[in-house]
């Protein structure tokens, strides 16, 4: 392809003609993007009809209508309000406890002389980042299993005369969850927040040392109100994210992975419900109409969270 | 360093005090856990089930290993892994960098509109029973390509990398084609080399997360022999945890149980990853800030 036409030439082809290699690029991810996300969408009448898997990929369009059959259904299980006070109240917990521990981790970091040790420190935090939880369910199994370390550990020491049942407990899987996506996500957050302390002008720090202001003293009143703007998107996102699955997302896969039969009154959320009724029970139908209302709900709540910050924080997300 | 110290005022020397308290903490509740599971691979399985060992391998042996490298489904399950993530990787940042690139042209046709239809891609999706539907319809589903094709376009990473090839500046693609370089190859030999921080982000991500998928072996795939090593391990964990009494012993000769291999598994399944991410820090970091600072 030569760009090296006379002006009017190129100026005639149109803009789309002359940008043929580019659009190629765009159209190619766009076709991906109907086939692969739009589509499923249309899928989504499913949960409005009675659905067979038997009946094969016509019979979404070809079986009979039942209304809102199947999004009754719900409302009216018994499983339902259990279902949901588990979705929200562990993001919910999860967002009161994992959201400041970041902002105080990356103030304290930002504080620290460059080294060694602070790097080794923020390399260390982000690891668990990076491991699947799979292998942190796995390592939770290990730690805190009833002859677990921990468990082995306390009586040793005479603090318990019986073990623990840190993951059989129904009444310590909130507890569980928050404090491993603690562990988890505290220093990958901090990332974000140390990014923004390090914009911070530093004159306005060492004129606050010259009026004699205290370290704590210039955290409060420079640090975070300068990073407000970041601390703002951040919660705004976690409040979007409460019904999608808590502020990193990990509300299923720890569902999934550390729910049992014995703590799963506090443990089933709407997202594992869906997969249980539909994919390892095959109620097509029933599924796709839980998911359908997790998908509005949770569609609802980042409009709502975007809107509030673009007036709050000046930015939203799109 | 200690004259500095010594002019520090009393609060701030208490405030570093705790600061590096709790930078040790931080360090040794973020490492121990992997530490501990190495040593637990490295000890005779039946003997780590009594319990006791804190630092160091009680009776040293390389069994879990062995019987790990050994048995066809892992060995099978870690080949799928590895060529799944290699192989996905590729596919999903060519795929991404590619439209992220186009899309960064601000006077490219129709952009309002495709950029329209990626944020409603990733904000709202028909969730797994339609997609489920749709993989059986095309014949993906329990075939190898599931580990390919859902993920092969990052909606998140198309964002960043429009944002990062935004700050390109236009007249190093205007020189070049002046030179009468077409649009693949001012990509290929001008933006490519210029976009390492952004690359190695999209590499470390996109294939962390291959690598660690378990969801799609579970939701999509029934074929025993398709699995890979995340789900293997995930099937362990769950048979472990429904029987409290976790007390699963191989063959009679044998010193391994399911968890003592399980730890081996988890071990290789960590180490790639433990020697890649340090190494990638200082371009996450950035692409992280390229991420939060879009407008």
């Amino acid at each position: 392809m030569s760009e090296r036409r006379p002006e009017g030439a190129v100026r005639r082809k149109s803009l789309f003609m002359k940008q043929l290699p580019l659009q190629i690029f765009a159209l190619s991810g766009i076709a991906y993007l109907v086939v692969f996300h739009i589509l499923p969408m249309f899928g989504l009448v499913m949960g409005f009809k009675n659905y067979t898997i038997s009946s094969g990929i016509k019979g979404i369009f070809t079986s009979q209508w039942v209304g809102l059959k199947y999004f009754k259904e719900f409302f009216h299980d018994y499983q339902f309000p259990t279902l949901l006070k588990n979705t929200i109240g562990i993001s919910l917990l999860k967002l009161v406890f994992t959201f400041p521990l970041p902002i105080l981790f990356a103030i304290m970091l930002s504080q620290m002389p460059t080294g060694r040790f602070k790097k080794l420190t923020q390399t260390a935090s982000y690891l668990p980042h990076f491991i699947s939880w799979v292998i942190i369910s796995g390592i939770s199994y290990q730690f805190l299993s009833s002859t677990g370390i921990i468990n082995s550990l306390l009586l040793k020491l005479g603090w318990i005369s019986k073990p623990i049942g840190f993951l059989t407990d129904a009444d310590k899987y909130w507890g569980l969850a928050t404090v491993l996506d603690m562990w988890k996500e505290t220093g990958w957050w901090a990332i974000v927040f140390l990014a923004a302390i390090m914009g911070i002008n530093q004159e306005m720090y060492e004129s606050a040392m010259l009026d004699g202001a205290s370290r704590l003293q210039r955290d409060w009143y420079i640090t975070l109100p300068s990073i407000k703007s970041t601390i703002v998107t951040v919660l705004i996102l976690a409040i979007g994210n409460l019904f999608g699955g808590g502020l990193s997302g990990s509300n299923f896969e720890q569902s999934y992975l550390l729910g049992n039969s014995m703590n799963s009154r506090a443990s089933s959320i709407i997202q594992t419900y869906v997969y249980t009724v539909g994919l390892a029970n095959g109620r097509y139908s029933y599924a796709t109409a839980v998911g359908l209302i997790q998908s509005v709900v949770s569609l609802v709540f980042v409009l709502v969270s975007n809107a509030v910050s673009k007036k709050i924080a000046g930015s939203g997300l799109f | 360093m200690s004259l500095r110290w010594k002019m520090k005022p009393t609060e701030d020397k208490i405030l570093d005090i705790l600061c590096y308290i709790f930078f040790v903490l931080v360090i040794f509740i973020c490492l121990y856990p992997f530490y501990y599971i190495i040593i637990l691979s490295f000890n005779e399985g039946i003997d780590a089930s009594m319990g006791g060992i804190y630092w160091w391998p009680r009776k040293f042996t390389l069994e879990n290993y062995e019987k790990f490298f050994t048995d066809s489904k892992w060995l099978r399950g870690l080949l799928i892994s590895i060529s799944s993530t290699v192989l996905g990787t590729i596919i999903s940042v060519f795929f991404t960098v590619l439209v992220a690139y186009a899309l960064s042209f601000k006077d490219l046709k129709n952009r309002k509109f495709y950029m329209t239809m990626i944020i409603v891609c990733m904000y709202f999706s028909g969730g797994i029973i339609p997609y489920f539907s749709l993989l059986r319809f095309l014949k993906i589903s329990n075939t190898y390509l599931v580990y390919l094709i859902p993920g092969a376009l990052n909606i998140f990473f198309i964002l960043i990398g429009t944002t990062f090839f935004e700050g390109i500046p236009g007249s190093l693609r205007e020189s070049a084609k002046i030179d009468g370089a077409g649009e693949l190859k001012v990509f290929t030999r001008i933006i490519l080399p210029i976009s390492k921080p952004f690359l190695a982000t999209a590499v470390l991500f996109i294939g962390v997360g291959k690598w660690n998928n378990w969801h799609d072996c579970t939701f999509y795939i029934q074929n025993n022999n398709l699995r890979n090593l995340a789900y293997l391990m995930m099937q362990v964990i769950n048979s472990t945890q429904v029987s409290a009494t976790a007390m699963e012993f191989g063959a009679s000769s044998t010193t391994t149980t399911s968890l003592s291999i399980q730890t081996a598994a988890m071990v290789v399944a960590t180490v790639p990853i433990m020697c890649v991410y340090p190494f990638l820090q200082k371009y996450f970091v950035t692409g992280m800030m390229i991420g939060s600072v879009k407008e």
